[in-house]
């Protein structure tokens, strides 16, 4: 990862994580990770299980501490002792798990713990039902059992929750764990879709994923991570399926690597 | 299953529960408490009389006021084993201080505090020294119960005086005529306090359950607790509160016991804590967190209190009606997995 100042007149970075580390017990988790993202920027984030990406974007959406390092958002060193922390800041998550309340119905888990009040402190279920129906219908216009909790609801549908509650609020940072998982192909390509738009409004983007293709179609940058450090940071013209796989797996780019960019000029 | 259960819109479906499954647990109780009413009352023909009815009510009220604090802690995913110690506890407190000279009222409202500072330590010892709940106040039960027991040299405390008597014994719109003998009569004994306490306690923590956002976070703590915490709820916090209203409602029905007995007997309310837990449970409330509500648990502590009552007047013995009410614990817990695994 460049360390460099960025050129005068280039915008400044979103988030600036310095020197990331995370213990367990003896266990190294994240190994002083330093990693940057520019607004209307699709960073892919790649690793085999356990190399600490996900505990790399659990520090960041503020569901774990840092043992070491800090982490800046628009310039300015952040806190981010609590998930409510983190979305003070911007930054939203969407998690492998979803992380849906199966007993709730669709609003209540997409206001969960943000809830809409009335004027008397009382929960506004209309209001929430109506916004719910809003962002949901942009997500997936079949979109109608609303009042149904999110345990009889389909894969896709949870899916699409988890989603819409990362982009209703003020996101600036999102941070996507595996968002299509779960997902068949048209929802996939809503999703890629999604991010598509989310880039263009400006909107800087972490993704999760072990689906190359998705890599490939989607971001500008990929970072690498293998047994807690960063092994690799390029540019995604610059590098072959096969590099990031020898990345992840080796943590090392192959012997006889160019530059994919420059080889196509030469 | 999605298809079939369209909620209705409007007035209705704010005040029921919006799952259809729930909603049909609630009128299988309902039916249960129906048939056990029309049961009884062809069993015994004083059943239906207004004094029995009332003194259903008297007795439901303290197993309802603790059903209502153990359901926010069931719903938590969380179970409260102390609170028929801590009702003990809390009555004796009471009953030492009006003993003391403290006016009843204030001293009553100690008695609750030192409820609320159990079910307060309950939560402390769940949340931040991370012990299961069924531990906690497993200890919190002895805990409670020791003390009750020790503060009184588990002697009971009487003569306490009228005023201590009026929460348990008084009654609203009671009519009474004095006769030309010089007797009173009564005409129409009138609400009991309790039940009419039950009642406004049901009703705030319905609506704290339903309207406000700490019910909103208890439901999602119960249900996937570390979504509710990644989601930004205080996971913590929502958990101190549940165990401490647990504690603080045992706190009030210690009161109520203790007056309607105008005694505080520090070996009350052994056991009381399972007829809490089988209200909330006949009720629909699940011990695996996120389901459950207060009508549920108040037709549940009805059932209970009718079986109790319908029982006595038959002349069962208590032995026996313990054996039916465990029966009637595993019934409802069985018919309610059947219908979820459908």
């Amino acid at each position: 990862m460049s360390q460099t100042q960025p050129a005068p007149g280039a915008p400044a970075p979103l988030v600036e994580m310095r020197g990331i580390e995370k213990h367990f017990g003896g266990v190294v988790a994240v190994n002083g990770v330093s990693l940057d993202l520019m607004p209307g920027e699709v960073v892919g984030v790649l690793g085999h299980n356990g190399a600490g990406k996900s505990c790399l974007m659990r520090i960041l959406s503020g569901a774990m501490a840092p043992s070491h390092g800090e982490i800046r958002i628009g310039g300015e060193v952040v806190e981010m002792g609590s998930p409510q922390d983190a979305r003070a800041h911007g930054v939203e998550t969407i998690y492998q798990t979803l992380a849906l309340a199966d007993h709730l119905d669709a609003p209540a888990n997409l206001f969960l713990g943000r809830e809409l009040k009335t004027r008397f402190g009382n929960l506004d279920d209309k209001r929430m039902l109506a916004e719910a129906r809003k962002v949901l219908a942009t997500l997936n216009p079949n979109f109608t059992n609303l009042k149904d909790p999110v345990s009889s609801l389909s894969g896709g549908q949870r899916q699409v929750i988890a989603i819409a509650r990362a982009i209703y609020f003020d996101v600036k940072i999102l941070i996507m764990d595996e968002p299509t998982a779960a997902l068949g192909p048209s929802e996939t390509a809503m999703v890629a879709d999604l991010i598509r738009k989310l880039r263009a409004q400006g909107i800087g983007i972490f993704l999760v994923s072990h689906d190359m293709h998705d890599v490939f179609d989607l971001c500008d940058r990929v970072v690498v991570m293998n047994k807690g450090k960063l092994v690799g940071a390029h540019p995604i013209d610059e590098v072959h399926k096969d590099d990031i796989l020898s990345l992840i797996i080796k943590g090392e780019l192959p012997t006889d690597w160019r530059p994919r960019n420059l080889e196509a000029a030469q | 299953m999605a298809n079939i259960s369209q909620p209705s819109q409007g007035a209705w479906s704010r005040l029921l529960p919006s799952n259809s499954a729930t909603a049909f647990h609630r009128v299988s109780a309902l039916l249960t408490l129906a048939i056990l009413v029309i049961a009884f009352a062809f069993a015994s023909p004083a059943f239906l009389s207004v004094n029995n009815t009332l003194t259903i009510l008297l007795q439901t009220s303290v197993i309802g006021l603790l059903g209502i604090g153990m359901t926010m802690v069931i719903i938590t995913g969380g179970i409260d084993l102390s609170v028929g110690s801590v009702l003990a506890l809390s009555g004796t407190v009471t009953g030492m201080m009006v003993k003391a000279g403290v006016p009843v009222v204030p001293a009553m409202m100690l008695g609750v505090c030192m409820g609320a500072a159990c079910g307060l330590f309950n939560g402390f010892v769940v949340t931040k020294m991370k012990i299961t709940p069924f531990v906690a106040t497993l200890g919190m039960m002895l805990i409670a119960r020791g003390a009750a027991l020790q503060l009184t040299g588990a002697a009971p405390i009487s003569q306490l005086g009228e005023a201590f008597g009026v929460l348990g014994n008084g009654a609203l719109f009671r009519v009474v005529e004095m006769q030309p003998n010089g007797f009173p009569k009564v005409i129409f004994p009138g609400i009991p306090y309790p039940a009419i306490l039950l009642v406004i306690v049901a009703i705030v923590a319905s609506y704290m359950l339903r309207r406000r956002a700490i019910g909103r976070h208890i439901y999602a703590t119960g249900s996937n607790e570390e979504a509710a915490r990644l989601s930004g709820v205080l996971v913590d916090r929502t958990k101190l509160i549940a165990y401490t209203l647990s504690g603080a409602l045992a706190g009030v029905a210690g009161n109520v016991l203790m007056s309607r007995l105008i005694t505080a007997q520090p070996s009350e309310g052994v056991m009381y804590e399972l007829d809490a837990i089988a209200a909330a449970v006949i009720g629909g409330a699940s011990l695996m967190g996120g389901v459950g509500g207060i009508s549920g648990t108040m037709i549940g502590a009805f059932i209970i209190g009718v079986l109790r009552n319908g029982l006595n007047m038959g002349g069962v013995s208590s032995f026996i009606q313990q054996i039916v009410i465990g029966f009637v614990v595993i019934g409802a817990v069985y018919i309610d997995q059947l219908r979820n695994r459908r």
